[in-house]
């Protein structure tokens, strides 16, 4: 039985278990901790090994959904990770001290997947720091020669959520019915 | 002497982001009833600094190596030690903030603020701000900016019929009608709006557009507007010839303090671009922009912002497959399969945000776009479809 996998990336703390938690039928798997190290002053729980929901579809398929750890310690994992990966969600918290350094990291590091799939951006927190703009993220993927989806994103909004995924589908395929 | 007094003092903002910069718009018009207004660098009289923003620190350095020319306030959590400036402790009380306005009036007054003077940070005891003053401020913003930036509402093609009220003088089905099925948006209340708000952005000025219905207000630098209209009224008022309508007059002044009914009603504040977008929609109810050629091809820029965004049937597949390279509306309708008034209408949304353009090729007759390739190479289309399809019934 094949595996159909969306990976869901980003810094720690940028909503990746949240997101997961929020399309998965079945209550994630977290692996979360308590963060002991410089992730404390933000939060009081970061995922340490990987987070994991189920989307089941008509017919009885299924969608697994694999969020990475934030912390890069963790990053000798990713490659195994993206295996059979449909395609990349990367989430972004507009509130840390550099999202775009964030987003180049991430960009980068699963570059070679990126190209074999597609990616579809989510930037949370803009409710708590609405600059840089989506307008400002736009600018700089353009002289990092992407052009993804990008959104505000709430990680805690089914819809938001939802609708990043959906970007991410069609960018694979616009020619996807969306059966109406 | 009366007039000079009551005169607001003209304030100049620095280091503050868009939320906070709008709330201190807010406070002087509401709680300091009118003592100050925030004005633009050159009409300042009194610079004031919120140090607890990154940006702050450097303003305020910068300011202040300037030989200083007119008082500086200076907002912070924690106590600064600059002798040279009158500091407000946050968070901000009522009773402070109007006696270091006093205060910098005075200075003001007396000329002599253009030397180093030493005042000592201003404390009081008084009464903090009252409940009632915090809703109509900070917090009033917060909650109400929750609300506001709820998740887009996304339409199937019925839904979207009736919400929109789609124009019923063009049959879409009649090829021969479609090369008639513009809209020119300049006509509108949308062509009116881009161009106040364009005026509002290069000139980084707080405006208003007033016409025979409700002022418009701009605030570039938190990228909103303010109308006291709900969607129904708003929707009834795009459709509306402006010249037929009324002959009405449509004009852009400063921002009239008298309109104060902005810090009651947190809750009208949209995004310029969700609101653009949302009025072209309700403007062009199927039609495309009189601009744009049906049968040479546009480009978009990148993808809109779905999420806060109206989004119209088909919007993320058009999107998706205009990403791809240029088409022309009438190439998508074919290539998608989907009615052509849901590509025009979206095209008049992106193009009303300078998102969508017409592309401009040397041989645009020779231009035939490809077939469209999926990338998704092992996955089937149908196993893409049917996560789609998941997605969208379970909202
Ligand atoms: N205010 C706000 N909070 C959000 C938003 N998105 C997610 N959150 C919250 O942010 C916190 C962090 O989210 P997580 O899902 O734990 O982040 P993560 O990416 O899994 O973090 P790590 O596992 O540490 O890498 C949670 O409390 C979420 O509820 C948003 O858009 N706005
Ligand atoms: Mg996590």
């Amino acid at each position: 039985m094949s595996q159909y996998k969306i990976i869901f990336t980003g810094p720690v703390g940028a909503g990746k278990t949240t997101a997961i938690e929020s399309i998965s039928d079945i209550p994630p798997i977290k692996t979360d901790a308590v963060a002991t190290d410089m992730t404390k002053a933000r939060k009081a729980a970061t995922t340490v090994a990987m987070d994991y929901g189920i989307m089941n579809l008509a017919g009885g398929e299924k969608i697994h959904l694999y969020g990475t750890p934030g912390q890069e310690r963790f990053d000798f994992m990713w490659d195994i990770l993206t295996i059979g990966g449909i395609g990349l969600i990367l989430l972004l918290d507009n509130n840390r001290a550099d999202p775009f350094q964030d987003m180049k990291f991430f960009l980068e590091s699963f570059s070679k997947f990126i190209a074999d799939t597609s990616v579809a951006i989510g930037v949370t927190q803009m409710d708590l720091s609405n600059k840089p703009t989506i307008a400002d993220y736009h600018s700089q993927l353009q002289g990092l020669g992407f052009k993804p989806a990008v959104f505000a994103v709430d990680a805690r909004v089914k819809n938001d959520v939802s609708l990043l995924v959906q970007a991410l589908l069609y960018s694979l395929d616009p020619g996807l019915k969306d059966h109406e | 002497m009366k007039d000079k007094q009551t005169k607001p003092l003209q304030a100049v903002l620095h280091g503050m982001d868009g939320r906070t910069y709008k709330t201190m718009v807010m406070y002087f018009q509401g709680p300091c009833k009118g003592e100050a207004v925030v004005v633009e660098e050159v009409d300042g009289e009194v610079d004031i600094v919120d140090l607890d923003f990154p940006s702050g620190k450097s303003a305020l350095d910068k300011i202040r190596s300037q030989k200083m020319r007119r008082p500086v306030i200076v907002l912070s959590r924690e106590e600064v030690s600059f002798k040279d400036v009158l500091y407000v402790e946050k968070p901000i009380h009522l009773a402070t903030i109007l006696s270091v306005l006093a205060q910098a009036r005075t200075l003001i007054q007396q000329q002599g603020w253009s030397k180093s003077f030493d005042i000592l940070p201003v404390k009081t005891t008084e009464n903090p701000v009252s409940v009632a003053e915090k809703k109509a401020l900070g917090d009033g913003v917060e909650i109400k900016k929750t609300a506001k930036h709820k998740t887009a509402m996304q339409m199937d093609e019925g839904s979207f019929s009736a919400f929109i009220g789609m124009i019923t003088e063009i049959d879409f089905n009649d090829k021969d009608q479609l090369d008639k099925a513009f809209y020119s948006p300049k006509n509108y209340f949308q062509g009116y709006v881009t161009a106040a708000v364009k005026v509002s952005k290069e000139k980084n000025r707080m405006l208003q557009l007033n016409s025979n219905w409700k002022p418009l207000l701009i605030f570039p630098h938190s990228h909103e507007v303010w109308l006291d209209a709900d969607d129904k009224q708003l929707r009834a008022f795009a459709s509306l010839e402006m010249n037929k309508a009324t002959g009405a007059k449509l004009t852009i002044t400063a921002i009239d303090p008298a309109t104060s009914a902005v810090r009651e009603k947190m809750d009208k504040f949209y995004d310029i671009d969700a609101f653009v977008w949302k009025l072209a929609i309700w403007t062009s109810k199927g039609r495309y922009p009189q601009a744009l050629d049906i049968h040479r091809p546009v480009f978009i820029k990148h993808w809109p912002n779905f999420t806060r965004s109206l989004i119209t049937p088909h919007a993320l597949q058009i999107t998706a497959l205009l990403m791809r390279g240029p088409r022309s509306m009438l190439n998508i309708v074919e290539t998608l399969n989907i009615k052509p008034q849901y590509v025009f209408v979206f095209i008049s949304a992106a193009y009303a945000l300078g998102l969508v353009g017409q592309a401009e090729r040397k041989s645009d007759e020779l231009f035939e776009p490809p077939p469209i390739k999926t990338i998704a190479k092992k996955e089937s289309k149908g196993l893409l479809s049917r996560i789609l399809g998941k997605l969208r019934s379970s909202k």
